[in-house]
């Protein structure tokens, strides 16, 4: 178990940059997830920690030793593929044993037919420790078959099996959900991030899906053109998003952006309504985020709605997402409804939506954040009523 | 429910194609081995198992499986470990694979009927460029070497006309005619071998490319191996065109090598008897299906996968 220190790391194929500087602790026993949409750099820089590609520039750190230059063999890393990378010709105990043969072993130990009797005592113990993990695992009944003859959940466990079971420094994962099925995903993220809490062991998590990222993470870094954006906790960096495109990338269904703009004073308007509070940035044009969860239906006569329409609805069964457009159609936004407001609002209907209080986020056209400063609105008691 | 044939008029065509060019040739074959029956002649006699006796008892014969099986033993391993080599390494390049690949494919290309020509040339006793070569190591330090030392004193080998070195010689022409398409065919299957398994092979610690070799590359060439060894089998059982390009009068130096195929065609239609030269084709057939069947018991049960 180690932590893992990444400083400066940058990696271009001929003139393409994919990665462009970047810094990342990882902390003993920490569950960290780098998330982007595909092409982000995410893949690249677990397998530069892997040592499977080289870095144009930099550091990685695994504890206190220096690794760049060492290679991924001697490492002492694991890592779970995304097409499990599991031996075909071999069983699943096979599979496990391979890794604790090639490092426990010496060259001649591992000699066919010579070697299991020059090395019986070993062999029965990584034996013991391949069962062992088996049955954390729960597959003692898939060790004699071959990886053919499994399903993609049992792959995937005989995949974390070998990961596993020569106790790692840390553990790299590839999307290692991406190839099953909806169902299974959800219950081996369950697992995953339960076996991590068993483990205490250092987990790297690369996915592109960012519900994976916010339910099993300690801290997700969030990924894109090469660059992270934001490392934080899962639920910071869905509340409190530094950028527009980690606002965008992270949520389901995506934040709404509606265009909105500055006064002179630092008050933001949002479609032409008032925000509550006021931002320190000159005036000019920003964007507005607004979750659905942060619109909500509202009565006709709500002085502060929005009036739209209704043009999809997508029913969840706890709740619904109305799509709406609004502004005579020009925008669109996604709402959360509860299903029984929401059970007579057919496609076209008309609905009038109401914001939050203190909620909206405000980006720069740049798509940095805009912060609120907290000082005490002017006393037009009636447009600070609004929002 | 009406029971249809309809099915039977799609495997008509096939059916009748398969009985007629190659069952009922093979059946004739086989009725004629027991046979006396030549070409012309008015009328044949039963003979019994007569022929299969011979082919069993008489030293012609006895050297005709020689000659094969030597061609064999040597072509199948050689052009194999050669074919599977020189795909490694090609694979490995970075640059001029292409090149490479068309120079180890051209021999396979070339009319071998040509080659031999070609050869005949360059192992010539006295003239050939092989024996010149040689020849220019006699007075250097190679001398110290017994086969210099005998070559210098008296001939470099005959090759091609010493009843010693003949088969061997045959076989190396075999195997470097036939190790190009080994050759492609491995690196056909190298081409299909998953980047992530040996990936995987390094972080579970191959470190050497040998234990990759063991661990990834063998065992996924598993399938291809098993065409290439049925492929490599079939094709030196069934060698002709170098034997009769290089003795036509009847295989070489004391018939060293004297292979099946040629046996075949110098019974059957040299000396027009049908019946010997039927039984040694029923021979033929019985080894190579033998052997068919043997190989593909053993090796084709481990090297599928799924």
């Amino acid at each position: 178990m180690a932590s893992i220190t990444i400083s400066g790391i940058e990696k271009s194929f001929g003139d393409a940059r994919v990665l462009e500087r970047i810094d990342l602790d990882v902390a003993h026993g920490e569950f960290l997830t780098l998330v982007g949409p595909s092409g982000c750099g995410k893949s690249t820089l677990l397998r530069i920690i892997a040592g499977l590609e080289g870095a144009s520039a930099g550091q990685v750190h695994i504890g206190d030793r220096r690794v760049d230059g060492v290679r991924a063999a001697d490492r002492n890393l694991a890592m779970v593929f995304q097409s499990y990378a599991l031996y075909p010709h071999l069983t699943v105990a096979e599979n496990m044993l391979t890794p604790l043969k090639l490092r426990d072993l010496s060259a001649r130990e591992r000699l066919p037919f010579i070697g299991p009797l020059l090395s019986r005592a070993k062999r029965r113990a990584l034996a013991a420790q391949v069962q062992d993990v088996a049955e954390v695992l729960k597959i003692e009944a898939l060790l004699g078959r071959k990886p053919g003859q499994l399903s993609g959940g049992q792959r995937q466990r005989a995949a974390l099996g070998r990961a596993m079971v020569r106790k790692p420094a840390a553990f790299l994962m590839d999307e290692p959900l991406s190839n099953l099925d909806a169902a299974l995903r959800v219950h081996m993220r369950a697992e995953l991030a339960e076996l991590h809490r068993h483990l205490g062991a250092t987990f790297i998590y690369v996915t592109h899906d960012q519900a994976e990222a916010l339910t099993m993470s300690d801290r997700m870094a969030v990924m894109m053109d090469g660059r992270i954006l934001q490392i934080d906790a899962p639920q910071t960096v869905y509340d409190d998003p530094a950028e527009l495109a980690v606002a965008e990338f992270v949520g389901s269904p995506k934040i709404n952006v509606l265009p909105g703009e500055i006064d002179g004073a630092g008050r933001a308007f949002c479609l032409g309504a008032p925000l509550s509070r006021f931002i320190a940035a000159p005036p000019g044009p920003v964007a507005v985020g607004l979750r659905p969860e942060h619109l909500a239906l509202v009565d006709a006569s709500d002085p502060d709605g929005i009036d739209g329409q209704v043009v999809h609805a997508e029913h969840l069964g706890s709740d619904v997402y109305l799509h709406a457009a609004i502004a005579a159609g020009e925008h669109r936004v996604v709402a959360r409804a509860l299903p029984a407001e929401a059970a007579a609002l057919g496609v076209g209907a008309p609905v009038r939506i109401g914001r939050r209080r203190g909620e909206a986020m405000v980006f720069a056209p740049s798509g940095a954040r805009l912060r609120f400063v907290q000082a005490p609105a002017p006393a037009r008691t009636d447009e600070s009523r609004v929002a | 429910m009406p029971r249809s044939t309809a099915h039977l008029w799609f495997i008509a065509p096939a059916l009748t194609l398969m009985v007629l060019i190659l069952l009922l040739p093979i059946g004739i074959a086989g009725w004629l081995s027991f046979t006396d029956y030549s070409l012309g002649g008015s009328g044949y006699d039963y003979v019994g198992w007569k022929n299969y006796e011979r082919i069993f008892t008489r030293s012609t014969y006895e050297k005709m499986f020689g000659a094969t099986f030597r061609y064999v033993g040597v072509v199948v391993p050689l052009s194999m470990a050669l074919g599977l080599g020189a795909a490694l390494l090609i694979s490995s390049l970075k640059r001029w694979g292409d090149l490479y690949k068309t120079i180890y494919f051209l021999p396979v290309m070339a009319a071998l009927l040509a080659m031999a020509i070609v050869w005949e040339f360059a192992l010539h006793p006295t003239i050939g460029i092989v024996n010149r070569t040689l020849e220019m190591g006699c007075g250097t330090a190679l001398e110290r070497l017994e086969f210099w030392r005998a070559g210098c004193e008296r001939t470099f080998p005959l090759w091609l006309t010493d009843r010693d070195t003949a088969i061997w010689t045959v076989a190396f022409i075999g195997v470097w005619q036939g190790f190009g398409f080994n050759m492609v065919l491995y690196l056909a299957g190298l081409t299909s071998i998953p980047r992530e398994l040996y990936h995987a092979a390094e972080m579970d610690g191959a470190k050497s490319g040998w234990e990759r070799f063991r661990l990834v590359t063998w065992p996924m060439l598993g399938p291809t191996t098993v065409f290439v060894v049925t492929i490599s089998i079939i094709r030196s059982f069934q060698v002709f065109d170098t034997v009769e390009a290089f003795y036509p009068q009847g295989g070489g130096p004391s018939k060293s090598v004297y292979v099946m195929m040629f046996a075949i065609y110098e019974k059957a239609i040299q000396q027009n008897l049908m019946g010997i030269g039927a039984a040694i084709t029923v021979v033929f057939l019985g080894f190579v299906m033998v052997l068919t069947l043997v190989q593909r018991r053993l090796v084709e049960k481990r090297v599928h996968y799924s």
